[in-house]
């Protein structure tokens, strides 16, 4: 299915639309001005001539234009007539936001809204979903205002869910990381497009360079199979599955009217075919920051740098309790340089403790040593910015070496406020910052499991 | 794997079916008296099972009687035939005992959104302890085969600290092929199926079909 003219279109018809500023289809509206909407922009209100300086017809029939994309903000038993007129005008693709259909049991009513998008060749998307942003074209259907939603800026991360409510969240979470988002789709029921759909949209966009993919059941699961199979030779999908326990699944069931299918069933195709599995929403963030950003390491030793001990042993605890990484040790040759450069007090091994003194000169010398040395293939360096060495020098000099670097390299920093200045820096530099142990070394661990599966089958 | 309620295919016409598909399972024969049962173990230890569609976890609800000589034998009978009272129809089956080996469970279910699944564990009591297995769906390739394997915290125990691996990956091929062959294969289980260092058998069979 093509969802291009959704999520790249010329031309915006808002049904719905509406003065009331406690009604959806106001907030759509607001949001596609906010944004800065080049295209054509219509509303669709009975009653209005026109709606926030946009001029409003009684129907879609009624534009004359050609209508890449309708978004329907109306009572659900309004929406089969409101499409019927979309395909009649020949709309290019519809999403449905409006709630009341197969979620809450009016799965006829629903049956009807898939009837009229097949008869009419119509990609539709949803209902009861938040529907499409793509900050590139600046399409933004989020019926949810700004300033209570930050927006992400422009990247390569595509975000796919079926949840509306987790979509908001991760996305306003997506916003305050350093990673950039290239599409948010929220599919709500999966009544015409669904994740499959989706995904086979995705895996040909050139603007996505990696995948979120947020699930709760797979209605398709041979036809999944199938994309699941070619997309993730081309790009990562980092995948998480609500409704795990039996518990969830009754949970599932009556959220998005979805068969939440056997956990581990799942579990296993996402296996096989080398999805990066998420267990929980901040996975989600944290192995899509480092599988965008970092390129493939060559092997799985870990050159590990810090201004604390502390951090470092529990970094080395969580390097040894992983299945796949070890701490790589140094050539004699480096082993020798750093003996002479480093004062008396630094233990030359790894995890390379630079001491509590540190400052941007040292980190300098110990990651020209981790970025030449062929024993290391990923370089994690723990910054810790509560000690009197490190300050924005330091982040600076990390920034500069990342940009030399051939092979991946994260940042360990844990702190509150001064820290989280600097990990912004960081990261809008394209350098990502882990704030716990596990999550780097778990982040590590996963960009090796997807190159290896890339370099493998 | 889940037990509801469906034809279970009859034990022979089962070890048949791996039979076509090159898999071992252990020698075993029906038999309805005590005598024929002395006769089938030749000396050796037998076991003796009750199969019944109304039992299908025969070693829980003691159907199953481990390594028997001699006496007994007939005294084992004796008791199966009581139990098996309420349990009718039912049949008892003789079995060569199998001895030493590594338990493992290898299966297979029919998943309503992914089509056929197998699934390779560590086998016996331990399956529903450990949780320990891995699963993939049909057709599985040889490189899937190994990450199974690779997947099991029991992998050294399994292949014998990897002398084994290849007759393992083999067999998991042989029977991703016999759920892809046979669609009428709803659920399948080969628990124990024993793995040695140089061998294997499938020590119990049961297949449910659609």
């Amino acid at each position: 299915m093509d969802l291009k003219p959704m999520l790249k279109p010329e031309s915006v018809a808002i049904i719905g639309a509406s003065r009331d500023q406690d009604k959806v289809g106001h907030v759509i509206l607001q949001n596609y001005i906010n944004a800065g909407y080049s295209g054509r922009l219509y509303a669709v209100n009975k009653a209005a001539d026109e709606i926030m300086g946009i001029k409003a017809y009684p129907s879609v029939l009624k534009i004359r234009d050609r209508i890449d994309l309708a978004v329907i903000a109306i009572p659900a038993q309004f929406v089969p007539e409101a499409m019927e007129e979309c395909g009649r005008a020949k709309v290019k693709s519809v999403i449905v936001v409006s709630g009341g259909f197969a979620e809450i049991g009016n799965k006829d009513l629903q049956d009807r809204l898939v009837g009229i998008a097949e008869k009419y060749s119509m990609p539709t998307l949803g209902p009861n979903c938040l529907g499409v942003m793509d900050p590139r074209s600046r399409v933004d259907t989020l019926f949810l205002p700004t300033y209570k939603l930050s927006r992400p800026q422009v990247g390569g991360v595509s975000f796919v869910c079926q949840s509306g409510a987790v979509g908001s969240t991760v996305l306003d979470l997506i916003s305050g990381e350093g990673f950039g988002l290239s599409k948010f789709i929220s599919y709500g029921n999966a009544a015409h497009i669904d994740e499959v759909d989706i995904l086979n949209y995705l895996m040909e966009d050139d603007e996505t360079k990696v995948i979120i993919l947020y699930v709760e059941g797979i209605k398709r699961g041979r036809e999944f199979i199938e994309v699941a199979k070619r997309i993730t030779r081309k790009k990562p999908v980092v995948v998480l599955k609500a409704g795990r326990t039996v518990a969830g699944q009754a949970a599932a069931h009556s959220h998005t009217a979805a068969l939440a299918g056997n956990y581990e069933a799942h579990e296993a195709i996402f296996r096989q075919y080398g999805f990066t599995i998420a267990e929980d929403l901040s996975d989600l963030l944290n192995f899509a920051k480092i599988l965008d950003s970092e390129p493939f390491p060559k092997g799985n030793s870990i050159g590990v740098v810090t201004n604390g001990g502390g951090a470092g042993v529990l970094v080395a605890d969580a390097i040894g309790m992983s299945e796949s990484l070890v701490l790589g040790g140094f050539s004699n040759k480096n082993t020798e340089f750093l003996r002479k450069s480093m004062p008396p007090l630094v233990n030359i091994r790894n995890p390379l403790d630079l001491a509590g003194d540190a400052d941007g000169a040292r980190y300098d010398e110990a990651l020209q040593v981790m970025g030449s040395d062929d024993n290391i293939d990923m370089v994690l360096a723990i910054i810790l910015f509560q000690t009197p060495g490190t300050d924005s020098k330091t982040a600076a000099k990390a920034i500069s070496f990342k940009e030399k670097m051939s092979k991946p390299m994260i940042v360990l920093s844990v702190g509150s406020e001064y820290t989280e200045m600097h990990k912004i820096m960081m990261e809008s530099a394209g350098l990502p910052v882990y704030s716990s142990p596990s999550a780097a070394v778990r982040s590590l661990a996963e960009l090796l499991k997807y190159a290896n599966y890339r370099n493998k089958k | 794997m889940t037990g509801k309620l469906m034809p279970l295919l009859d034990y022979f016409e089962g070890k048949k079916l791996l039979d076509r598909h090159g898999i071992k399972s252990v020698a075993s024969r029906y038999v309805d008296s005590a005598e024929s049962a002395v006769e089938f173990s030749e000396g050796d230890p037998i076991v003796l099972k009750l199969i019944s569609g109304k039992a299908l976890h025969k070693s829980k609800s003691g159907l199953v009687k481990l390594d028997l000589r001699g006496t007994e034998i007939k005294r084992a009978f004796a008791e199966l035939q009581e139990k098996g009272k309420p349990l009718k129809p039912y049949r008892i089956i003789a079995q060569k005992m199998s001895k030493g080996g590594v338990e493992v469970i290898m299966g297979g279910r029919t998943d309503p959104q992914f089509g056929k699944l197998i699934l390779l564990g560590l086998g016996g009591i331990y399956v529903e302890v450990f949780k320990d297995f891995a699963l993939r769906a049909c057709p599985i390739t040889k490189q899937d085969a190994e990450e199974m394997i690779a997947q099991l915290k029991s992998r050294d125990v399994i292949t014998f600290n990897g002398k084994n691996s290849g007759m393992v990956i083999q067999l998991l091929l042989s029977v991703s092929k016999m759920l892809m062959d046979n669609c009428r294969i709803d659920e399948i289980d080969l628990n124990p199926l024993i793995l040695r260092e140089n061998g294997y058998e499938a020590v119990d069979i049961r297949i449910l079909t659609k």
